[in-house]
């Protein structure tokens, strides 16, 4: 498949590391991939605080970036970032030409489950990992079945990690309650989102895991941050860096 | 300790900051909150058509709110058929004149007051005791912290930020318990006794509506310690509150929300008590207020609406990460935690409860009818930003932050010279972040480059090995 990459901000600028590792992994599995220009924030910073006025001009600066590029997908490996993306091309942009561009958005879990799944692994990788279930991932795109909900019971990102030879796949306690990071709420609840942070990475580091992996690099750079603080023994992966080291 | 009384401010990150101080505390009270959270999801995943129940529960709520007006009418003549005097309020004052009115008529001076948020909201018992009213709350929970002079910290366990050793020592001081004893059964038995004879000594008995029910005329009412039918059917006379949102069309309906009520609270298939009243007692008088304070307003706006869904259960403050840590009292409003940002926004003048909240979605996924939480929350914010009540300086920040992310030129800028000084991510670029990153944790590891120029570089040797 042609794939166009839509690496958000945060991961271009803070955590390069998991844009190179979607990129290689997409190739290692023989998709054309290309990366767009042009690419900003997506606005989510903004219209999570309420300001929607302050999102227009760099949301759809983003959406201008992917419109008319041809491409069957568009991959994102940041999950809240890509269904901030969404909505607000919908708000910001009613056009065809919009839509077009929101039809083809996956998050990098979605697309490797249900578009073009792995057929298998070359590497081990012999490890147990701990898996933070962010928020949005979770409850706005269906990665998983959240713990609050009793119906079918799904896990898109255990069921394309489970497939890698040698893993132990383990999750904090509670799963997947949030994390505290919620963006601007970082800092605006400073003392809550600490207590919320240290906590998460107390409960990942209980599991003795030796990562915690996640499909959303903001949650993944707070819980880092209070990992180092915390002195804890584990350290954090993304998703995309498992993938592309088993393939 | 009062609580909620040492809070001087009304933001709520001020509050919370000071209740994250004590972090035994915190942690004791997340866990107490917690514990009820897995008895709720294990008794929802004992009922194998949980999730059509909560469909079905959403369902029979907007359905009847898109109606509201006839089965309100329809109440209202089936109750006076069954003898009842019905009374309409729109806003609190109105709701407390009314209370008084009919008391006065009758000589009160003991009121016994069981289950009511509602009377909470419109602050019925200080208005009352102003005019010489003695009011009781009988529900356990309820009594322990009106002795302790503080409001609900919660909607369905009003005490859960109270210690038993605390409650202990209240009772000792109030109730004449030994000193030191600290034992729940020891202090519940005290309470009880000492409940009894207020039961016994009271002239009217006032208590809130969890259903009413439009095609019989009644009214049902929920509680795990029988108070509200001790206090209901002791006195001649009985008083029932209820926001205009109670309302559901039959008994099937209520049937619905019965079954997903009390798991959804606190993990019990059914409350020990549901009892139906359709009826005055003998030679007794039975009134019936219906509240709007501020319901109808609500009803304006199609997002907000939805939160007239709810049937207090208190699930979503019980999942409510920030809730369990930041405590009912640092709200600035009557109900706390992601329901009272939901019906309270409008009421917060510090503009600051829709931001406490990191927008996770667990309450709208726990909510047994299906209030979108987090959408109506993140509406708050953009309803508050557009009357200009931004709180922590958004307002001025913002329109920079928006600048800056707009342009990738400006970003790349920026975002290269902070990865040079290394020292912070958020905080050289946007002043009003200053510092509560780097408080709590350690600041990211900085890069070599962005992906950006990574990329180029890349495709560039690419190219020249080809």
């Amino acid at each position: 498949m042609k794939i166009a990459l839509f690496i958000p901000c945060l991961v271009n600028q803070m955590m390069p590391d998991v844009a190179i590792a979607t990129l290689s992994l997409l190739e290692k599995l023989g998709h054309q991939v290309i990366f767009p220009q042009g690419q900003t924030c997506c606005g989510q910073p903004m219209t999570n605080s309420g300001c929607f006025n302050e999102a227009r001009n760099t949301t759809l600066k983003l959406l201008n970036a992917f419109k008319g590029v041809e491409c069957d997908a568009i991959v994102c490996p940041a999950a809240s970032c890509l269904v901030a993306a969404k909505e607000n091309f919908h708000e910001f942009d009613k056009s065809q030409a919009a839509q077009d561009v929101i039809d083809k958005l996956y998050e990098l879990t979605e697309f490797l489950h249900d578009i073009a799944p792995i057929a298998s692994f070359k590497y081990k990788f012999e490890h147990t990992i701990s898996l933070q279930m962010s928020c949005h991932g979770l409850r706005m795109l269906n990665l998983a079945t959240p713990s609050e909900s009793m119906g079918p019971q799904f896990n898109k990102v255990e069921a394309i990690l489970q497939n890698i030879p040698g893993i132990n796949i383990v999750y904090p306690a509670p799963r997947d309650e949030c994390c505290g990071f919620g963006g601007t709420f970082a800092v605006d609840e400073g003392a809550v989102s600490a207590k919320m942070g240290k906590d998460k990475a107390h409960t990942h580091a209980a599991t003795h895991a030796q990562y915690v992996v996640g499909f959303d690099p903001s949650c993944l750079l707070h819980l880092d941050g209070m990992i180092r603080r915390q002195l804890l023994p584990i350290q954090t992966r993304h998703i995309a860096q498992i993938i592309d080291a088993a393939l | 300790m009062n609580q909620s009384n040492q809070y001087q401010s009304t933001s709520h990150a001020d509050n919370a900051a000071i209740f994250c101080r004590d972090e035994n505390r915190v942690d004791w009270h997340s866990k107490a909150l917690w514990n009820l959270r897995e008895k709720r999801d294990k008794a929802a995943a004992s009922v194998p058509e949980w999730e059509q129940l909560r469909q079905l529960g959403s369902e029979i709520k907007l359905h009847t709110l898109s109606h509201l007006g006839d089965y309100l009418c329809q109440f209202e003549q089936k109750c006076i058929e069954n003898g009842i005097q019905v009374h309409w309020a729109k806003d609190a004052s109105e709701h407390n004149e009314i209370a008084l009115k009919i008391l006065s008529v009758h000589a009160v001076k003991k009121l016994v007051k069981s289950k009511s948020m509602l009377t909470e909201e419109c602050h019925l018992n200080p208005f009352l005791e102003k005019h010489g009213i003695e009011v009781i709350d009988t529900d356990l929970g309820e009594r322990i912290i009106q002795l302790n002079n503080q409001p609900p910290s919660h909607i369905v366990v009003p005490a859960i930020h109270m210690k038993k050793e605390e409650v202990g020592e209240l009772f000792h001081q109030k109730l004449n318990t030994p000193k030191g004893e600290s034992d729940p059964t020891r202090l519940t038995r005290a309470a009880r006794k000492h409940l009894h004879d207020q039961f016994l000594s009271a002239d009217a008995a006032m208590t809130g509506v969890n259903i009413a029910i439009a095609d019989l005329g009644a009214v049902v009412v929920c509680t795990n310690e029988g108070n509200a039918d001790m206090g209901v059917n002791l006195p001649k006379l009985q008083i029932h509150s209820m926001g205009i949102d109670k309302i559901v069309p039959d008994a099937q309906s209520a049937m619905v929300l019965l079954r997903i009520l009390a798991r959804n609270a606190i993990g019990q298939p059914i409350t020990t008590y549901s009892s139906f009243y359709r009826g005055g007692k003998v030679d007794g008088e039975m009134h019936i207020i219906i509240v709007d304070n501020g319901r109808t307003d609500i009803m304006q706006d199609k997002i907000l609406a939805e939160s007239l869904k709810c049937i207090r259960c208190g699930g979503c403050l019980n999942t409510c990460p920030v809730y369990r840590r930041s405590g009912g009292f640092s709200y600035n409003y009557t109900i706390p935690g992601p329901i009272g940002i939901a019906v309270g926004a409008q009421h917060d003048e510090s503009n600051t409860i829709p931001w406490a909240c990191t927008l996770c979605g667990s309450c709208s996924y726990v909510c047994p009818t299906k209030v979108p939480l987090d959408k109506i929350i993140a509406h708050h914010r953009r309803l508050k930003a557009e009357q200009g009540k931004l709180p922590f300086g958004k307002k001025y920040y913002m329109p920079a932050v928006g600048k800056l992310m707009s342009s990738p030129t400006l970003l790349n800028c920026a975002m290269g010279s902070a990865r040079l000084a290394l020292k912070v991510l958020p905080h050289s670029l946007i002043t009003p972040f200053s510092g509560a990153w780097g408080q709590y944790r350690e600041l990211p590891v900085s890069p070599k480059s962005s992906f950006d120029t990574w990329y180029k570089q890349h495709k560039a040797s690419n190219k020249e090995a080809k």
